[in-house]
Formats: C-alpha cells, sequence, structure tokens
C-alpha cells in the first residue's frame, strides 16, 4: 500500500508537475500575442464608471490613467504610430479620468504634453484644460498651457496672451508670466518662449519616459533658438535674410550649424522663423506590420 | 442602564477583536498601505492625491470587510448559538441589547480603524517625504476628517447590520441585504444626478417610473456619498463646516431611526 | 424569596413553514413555593424548555400566565432575582472565564468588588478557579457547564432555573452541583430544574412534577418524595408508568 502511494506520488511530480510548467510557458506566449495585435483599448462612458466605483471615484480615476498612461507608453516602446483610433481611445480614456476626478492633475498634464505635440489635436486638449480649469481654480498651470498653445500651435496671439494674463495672476504662478504674456502680445510666437515653457515643464515632471521626450524638444528648440539668434545678428547687419543657413557658418555668425536630433534640416521659413524639416517630431519607423 | 449597554458593547469588542478573520483583514489593509508607496512612483504630479487614495481605499475596505464578515457574524452568532438566551437571561431590556450589540459592532470598528490610522499616517508621511514637491494641497486636517467620515459610514452600515440581524433569522440574507443596501447607499447620488442631468439635456434615458422609484429609493436608503470627502481630502479641498455637521446629523438620525425600528421588532421575537 | 406560579400556559409553534404547527404546552399550571427546590422532569419534547424559556421571557405565551412574585413576567427587571444555566450552554468563546463572569455582574449593577469577591468564591466552589485567566474555547464541556454555573449565580439570585444541570458532569461534578443546589437550598433560595437522572431529582427536590406532551400528568409531594428516598417507591416505574402509557 505505501509503495502505491508512494509510486502515485512519484507520477505526480515527473510528470505533472512539468505538463504544467510547459503549458504555462505556452499559455503565456499565447497571451503575449494576443495583447501584440490588440486593438485600441476600450473605457467605459464615465457615467457608468462614476456608478460602478461605488464611491471610489478617485482610486478608478487613478486606475484608469494609468491604463491610459501605459497605453501610450506601450505603443511608444514598441516604436509603434499611435493611430487614429489609439488617439480616439487615448483622449475619451483621459475625458473619463477627469470625469472620475475633475481635480486630478496628472490627466491635463499628460494631455497637453500629448495631444498637442505627438497628435496634433490641438483643440481637444484646451477642451479638457479648459474643463479642469473650472474644478483647479487655483492652479495656473491649466491656463498656462491653454495660453501657449493658442499661440504657439494656433498662433491665435490675442488669446493666448489673454489665457496667460489669467494664469498669472494666480497664487504660485512663475514670476515670468507676466512678462512672458506681455511679450507674447508684442512678438507673436519666437522659439526662446516656447523654451521657457518646457524648461519649466520639465523641471516640475516627474515621469522619464515623459522626462526623455521633451529633453529631446528642448535640445532642437536650444538649438533652434541658438540659429535665429545669430539670424537676428545677420538681419541686424546686412538688413536681409541670408540664401541660405550655411552661410551663418560661412559668415562667422555660427560656429558650426547644430545637428537636428530628430534627424532633419534645417530652413528658413518666409516669414523669417527657423524651421527643420524634420518638424521635431521622431522619423516614422520602417513599415513592419 | 448605561453600565449594562457598556458592558455588554465591551463584550462584543472583544469578541470581535479576537477574531482570528481580523488578522486578516488588517494584514490586507497594510498589504494595500505598502502597494500605496510603490505605485506613487508611477503617476507624475499629483503623487499626494494618489497617496490619500489609497490609503482612503484601504481604510474603508478594512471597515466594510470587517462590518459585513465580523460584525454580522457578531450578531448572527449570540442567536445561533443560543448564547443570546444567556445574555437575555440577564436584566437586559430587549432595547438595551440592540444598543450594547450596536456599540460594541462601532468600538470594534473605530478600534480597527485607529490602529490603520496609525500605519496610513506613516505611509502618507512617507510619500510625502519621498516627494515632497508633489503633495501641492494635501493638508492633515481635511485627511483626518475624511477618516472621521469614513468611521460614520460604518457606523451607520453596522446600524443596517444590526437592524436586519434583527430582522431575519439567517446570517446569510443579512449579509445579502446588507451589502444590497450598501452598494444602493452609495451609487444612488450618482444614478439620480446623472438622469436629471439627461433629462435637463433633453434625452430621456429612464422612464418616469423608473425614476419615482429610484427617488423613493433615495428616501429609504441612506446617501452614502454625503460621509465622502475622499476628493476633498485627495487635493486639500476646503471643507464647510455647515457641511460637514449637516452630513454627520444625517448620519446620526438615520442610525437611531434604525436602532430604533430593530428595538421595535426586536421585542416582538421570541428565542427558541 | 421568589415563588412561581404558573397558570393555564399554553404555548403552540411553528418548527417550519410549511410544517404543522405543535403544541409545545398545553394547559400547564404548577407553583413553586419560595424557598423550594422544585423538579421537573419528563420525556424528551415533553415541553419542559419551552416552559423554562416562557419563565423568562424569551418567549410569550398563547394563553395562561407566569407569575414570578406575584408580577407577571416582562421586559428585563424582574431578571435581577433570577439566574438561569440553560442546557449546553454556549458562552462567548474568545473572552476569559473572568472577563465573562464580570460582565455577568456588570450586567447585573454589582459594583467591581462584589463581583471580584463573587467569582472568587463561586469559582472556588465550583472547582475552575484555576482557569479564570483561560479562554472559553479552550473550556472542557464539563468546564463550561461549571462556568455557565458561575455566570447563572454570579449575582447571588433568589430564583435558580437550572435547565440540565448535571448534564456533562462526571460523579465528581453530579456531586459538586447536588451540594450546590442544597446549599442553595439552606439560604432559602427557589430552585427551578428540570433533569433527565431521576436518582439526583429524587434526592434534591421538594416536589417533582412529570411533564408529558405539555401537560402535566403528575405531581410528587413531601410525602411521596419520603417514599421515594426510602426505597418504597421508584420515580422511575411511576415515571414509566405516567408516561410510557401514552406511547
Amino acid at each position: 500500500m505505501r509503495w502505491r502511494r508512494a509510486g502515485i506520488n512519484a507520477l505526480m511530480l515527473v510528470v505533472l508537475l512539468p505538463v504544467y510548467l510547459f503549458l504555462h510557458g505556452i499559455s503565456w506566449e499565447q497571451r503575449a500575442e494576443v495583447r501584440r495585435s490588440s486593438p485600441p483599448g476600450y473605457t467605459m462612458p464615465a457615467p457608468f464608471s462614476r456608478v460602478l466605483a461605488m464611491g471610489y471615484q478617485g482610486l478608478l480615476s487613478d486606475y484608469e490613467f494609468l491604463r491610459a498612461i501605459t497605453f501610450y507608453g506601450d505603443r511608444s516602446v514598441k516604436q509603434e504610430r499611435m493611430s487614429a483610433a489609439d488617439w480616439d481611445f487615448f483622449t475619451y480614456s483621459l475625458e473619463v479620468v477627469t470625469d472620475l476626478d475633475p481635480y486630478f492633475l496628472d490627466p491635463y498634464v499628460l494631455g497637453e504634453g500629448l495631444l498637442t505635440w505627438d497628435a496634433q489635436r490641438f483643440e481637444e486638449a484646451n477642451a479638457l484644460l479648459t474643463k479642469g480649469m473650472a474644478y483647479r481654480d487655483w492652479d495656473w498651470q491649466l491656463p498656462y498651457y491653454v495660453g501657449f498653445n493658442h499661440f504657439y500651435f494656433l498662433k491665435d496671439y490675442a488669446s493666448g496672451s489673454e489665457y496667460l494674463m489669467q494664469a498669472a495672476e494666480m497664487p504660485g504662478s512663475p514670476a515670468f508670466l507676466k512678462t512672458l504674456a506681455a511679450r507674447l502680445a508684442y512678438y507673436g510666437g519666437k522659439s526662446q518662449t516656447a523654451l521657457l515653457f518646457l524648461q519649466q515643464m520639465l523641471a516640475q515632471s516627474n515621469s522619464d519616459t515623459l522626462k526623455q521626450r521633451m529633453q529631446k524638444r528642448l535640445l532642437v528648440l536650444e538649438r533652434a533658438v541658438q540659429i535665429e539668434k545669430a539670424l537676428q545678428r545677420y538681419r541686424n547687419e546686412h538688413d536681409t535674410d541670408p540664401v541660405a543657413l550655411q552661410m551663418l557658418v560661412e559668415e562667422g555668425y555660427l560656429q558650426k550649424l547644430p545637428p537636428d536630433p530628430y534627424g532633419g534640416e534645417w530652413g528658413i521659413l518666409r516669414n523669417g522663423r527657423v524651421y527643420s524639416t524634420s518638424k521635431f517630431v521622431d522619423p516614422k519607423p520602417a513599415q513592419s506590420k | 442602564m448605561l453600565k449594562r449597554v457598556g458592558a455588554l458593547a465591551l463584550v462584543t469588542c472583544k469578541e470581535g477583536i479576537r477574531d482570528r478573520s481580523l488578522f486578516g483583514i488588517l494584514l490586507f489593509a497594510l498589504f494595500v498601505l505598502g502597494l500605496n508607496v510603490a505605485v506613487a512612483g508611477f503617476f507624475m504630479r499629483d503623487l499626494g492625491k494618489v497617496t490619500v487614495d489609497m490609503n482612503l481605499a484601504a481604510l474603508s475596505f478594512a471597515g466594510l470587510l470587517l462590518v459585513f464578515f465580523i460584525g454580522i457574524n457578531l450578531m448572527a452568532k449570540d442567536i445561533d448559538k443560543k448564547t443570546i438566551h444567556l445574555v437575555l437571561s440577564k436584566p437586559f431590556s430587549r432595547g438595551e441589547y440592540i444598543y450594547g450589540k450596536y456599540l460594541g459592532l462601532v468600538l470594534l470598528v473605530v478600534c480597527t480603524l485607529a490602529l490603520l490610522l496609525v500605519f496610513s499616517t506613516a505611509t502618507v508621511a512617507g510619500v510625502h517625504a519621498m516627494y515632497p514637491a508633489y503633495f501641492g494641497g494635501f493638508t492633515w486636517g481635511v485627511y483626518f476628517w475624511a477618516v472621521a467620515f469614513i468611521a460614520l459610514q460604518l457606523a451607520l452600515l453596522c446600524a443596517i447590520v444590526v437592524f436586519f440581524s434583527a430582522i431575519t433569522t439567517s446570517s446569510f440574507i443579512t449579509l445579502i441585504f446588507s451589502v444590497a443596501s450598501y452598494l444602493v447607499g452609495v451609487s444612488i447620488e450618482e444614478v439620480l444626478f446623472y438622469l436629471k442631468s439627461q433629462a435637463a439635456a433633453g434625452e430621456v434615458v429612464a422612464s418616469e417610473t423608473l425614476r419615482t422609484v429610484l427617488e423613493v429609493v433615495a428616501w429609504l436608503v441612506p446617501n452614502f456619498a454625503a460621509f465622502d470627502l475622499k476628493t476633498e481630502a485627495a487635493h486639500g479641498l476646503v471643507l464647510e463646516p455647515a457641511r460637514l455637521f449637516t452630513s454627520a446629523a444625517y448620519g446620526a438620525g438615520y442610525i437611531l431611526i434604525l436602532l430604533w425600528l430593530a428595538t421595535l421588532i426586536f421585542r416582538r421575537r421570541e428565542f427558541n | 424569596m421568589a415563588e412561581i406560579v404558573i397558570e393555564s400556559l399554553y404555548k403552540k409553534y411553528k418548527p417550519g413553514l410549511f410544517k404543522k404547527p405543535v403544541q409545545a404546552v398545553a394547559g400547564l399550571s404548577l407553583t413553586v413555593p419560595a424557598g423550594t427546590v422544585y423538579g421537573l422532569v419528563g420525556p424528551n419534547g415533553a415541553g419542559k424548555s419551552t416552559t423554562i424559556r416562557m419563565l423568562l421571557n424569551l418567549i410569550r405565551p398563547d394563553r395562561g400566565s407566569v407569575c414570578i412574585d406575584a408580577q407577571a413576567v416582562g421586559d428585563g427587571g424582574f431578571l435581577h432575582q433570577v439566574g438561569y444555566l440553560p442546557e449546553n450552554p454556549y458562552l462567548y468563546d474568545h473572552l476569559s472565564l473572568r472577563e465573562l463572569l464580570r460582565f455577568a455582574g456588570q450586567a447585573c449593577g454589582m459594583s467591581t468588588q462584589q463581583i471580584e469577591e463573587r467569582i472568587e468564591t463561586l469559582t472556588r466552589q465550583t472547582g475552575i478557579a484555576h482557569a479564570l485567566k483561560r479562554r472559553l474555547r479552550t473550556f472542557s464541556k464539563g468546564m463550561r457547564q461549571r462556568a455557565g454555573l458561575c455566570f447563572a449565580l454570579l449575582h447571588d439570585p433568589q430564583l435558580v432555573i437550572l435547565d440540565e444541570p448535571m448534564s456533562g458532569l462526571d460523579p465528581l461534578g453530579r456531586k459538586m452541583v447536588c451540594e450546590l443546589i442544597l446549599d442553595l437550598k439552606q439560604q432559602g433560595k427557589t430552585v427551578f430544574f428540570c433533569s433527565h437522572i431521576l436518582s439526583d431529582t429524587e434526592r434534591l427536590c421538594d416536589r417533582i412534577a412529570i411533564l408529558d406532551q405539555g401537560k402535566l400528568v403528575r405531581e410528587f409531594e413531601a410525602d411521596d418524595l419520603r417514599a421515594f428516598r426510602d426505597k418504597e417507591r421508584s420515580l422511575e416505574d411511576e415515571f414509566v408508568a405516567a408516561v410510557g402509557g401514552g406511547n
């Protein structure tokens, strides 16, 4: 009797265990496959989320936010482009997160960081931020972002200046906001103001992924500013724009043309601003799937 | 009379505290508190809010488990195992019994919450120390008020448990009804306001009868959202004393009504 | 001094939703004079426990009256003078013996000093003084029975109601209970108990009643009891005769 029981136990150990481990490995591989070709995510509409949260709306908003940011991070790490549907999901996610907790700062910051530069969905970003302003009425950052969007992306300098003034009135706003708002009204979009904006965002940010992206943007803008400054000096002395930026190097205004970290080539726009063929965005990866 | 009620409360509380399940609940809560420290790093700015969210969730959920499992057990065991015969053989009126058991449950909840609050305070202070820049609006005052109102919510839940225990003989039925009352109480405000906003926007989501039924339900079931200060605590929003007072009075009123009804029903019960 | 007067007691109850109602007590009348030991015997299901519960206001009679000291049994107050030990007492598991007894004392409004003195006396008398600090979960059946006795007697009640007090006790324990009951009688207390152990009932009681199917079928008083003790008659025979015939 004892031998039989020992025999059965040995059988379990030698056969069942390895079989399970094998199946375990296969199962996880299958799941990885499924997730690779996963469609853009789904978020439950806000009213249902609110009810189902059963009093834990704040916690659910944290969870949904993590889902949104890991969704984007996932695409980013795999170097996959965000499709229009992806962005729709992402935007809607942030809508739901802010419906669950409209005071939550992170979705507004993330929305500003990604919906503008990456998705080019300026109106939606502004809509999100304006919603937040109604609740976070002590927070200067939100009208600041809206103002920036208006002047930098939408070229609406009047509105931009208005929002920045609003931000400047709020407690805790940085000293430079008042002068920035004033200068905006005067200069219109120049790279230098964008530089200051990014420097501030970078200093405040806690997330590594976002930090890297902003460092890059900061770098390209610093270099654009560098070139613009040289360009300005050239204009002051020659009363006209150079034919090509290379002339700035040749005539000694620049030591060398700093490379574009996004891999594009510098040029001058008709209105005299410096731009790059890369448009300050990462190039499309080679089409794989 | 007060001494008797107090003696029963003390005995009930002791029974509850020495229940081994409590240990499991505490472990779970501590686990969430620890998780909170790890999870905070995933967020960008509003770390204070996330920390508060998780802490308050841990405290309130531990309280729920405590009331639904240990609380109901404390009420049902007396009748199942006929310990109530022993208790009622002493000069307890039925009303004193109800109030004594209720206060015992509340005492149990308060003690557990107090213990968890110590750990929670340590966690929040710890995360605060790790990321001081990201604790923008957080104030300890609002945080403690939120915990106090969680305790009030749980006290209300205890009253619901005592009430249903007085009515039914099965602890399972008590559990089902108490959980149902809680779920309805927590979501009724959300549902009603959603329906109202939809109606205002001209969209008809639900029929008139449904809306009326829900409004009746809203009268019967306590609105747990009135005791929910989690958002205020997460962002350090201002609390108006008038609102706090009204909510507390509302809760206390409901508790007293429930206990009074429970006493009425309990007086008519027979114990075989 | 406490006397019990039960008159024309009726109680019907439904064992289940769709089951037929059972007449547990059917027209029971008996008197327990103050200072006596009254024994209630009968087959299982005779209605003994039901009667006791009506004495304690745990259940209410359909008809008839239960009076203790000429006052109808009502809500709570009369219990100051009553001590009750149920059959198979289930006590609060996680408490220690001392905590349980303290609870008993506080429930009756005794002062701390009184409580501690009574705990001392009673636990020594019942032989569980060594287990005061132990949790009730760890008690054996016999110890639980003794703990229940202490619980019932802590406030020194005038009327003591015991439901099967000997159940679960070894011979030493039974001896202890017998001595306790006689001691109570000497103090002038009234003792009302029901038991299946006829020999002990014979020895202790001043009156014995046989209950069958909710009715009082025989009652034995002083002369009868003397006859039982002198072995002229046998309670067992009379019991079987009174009850067995009905089956």
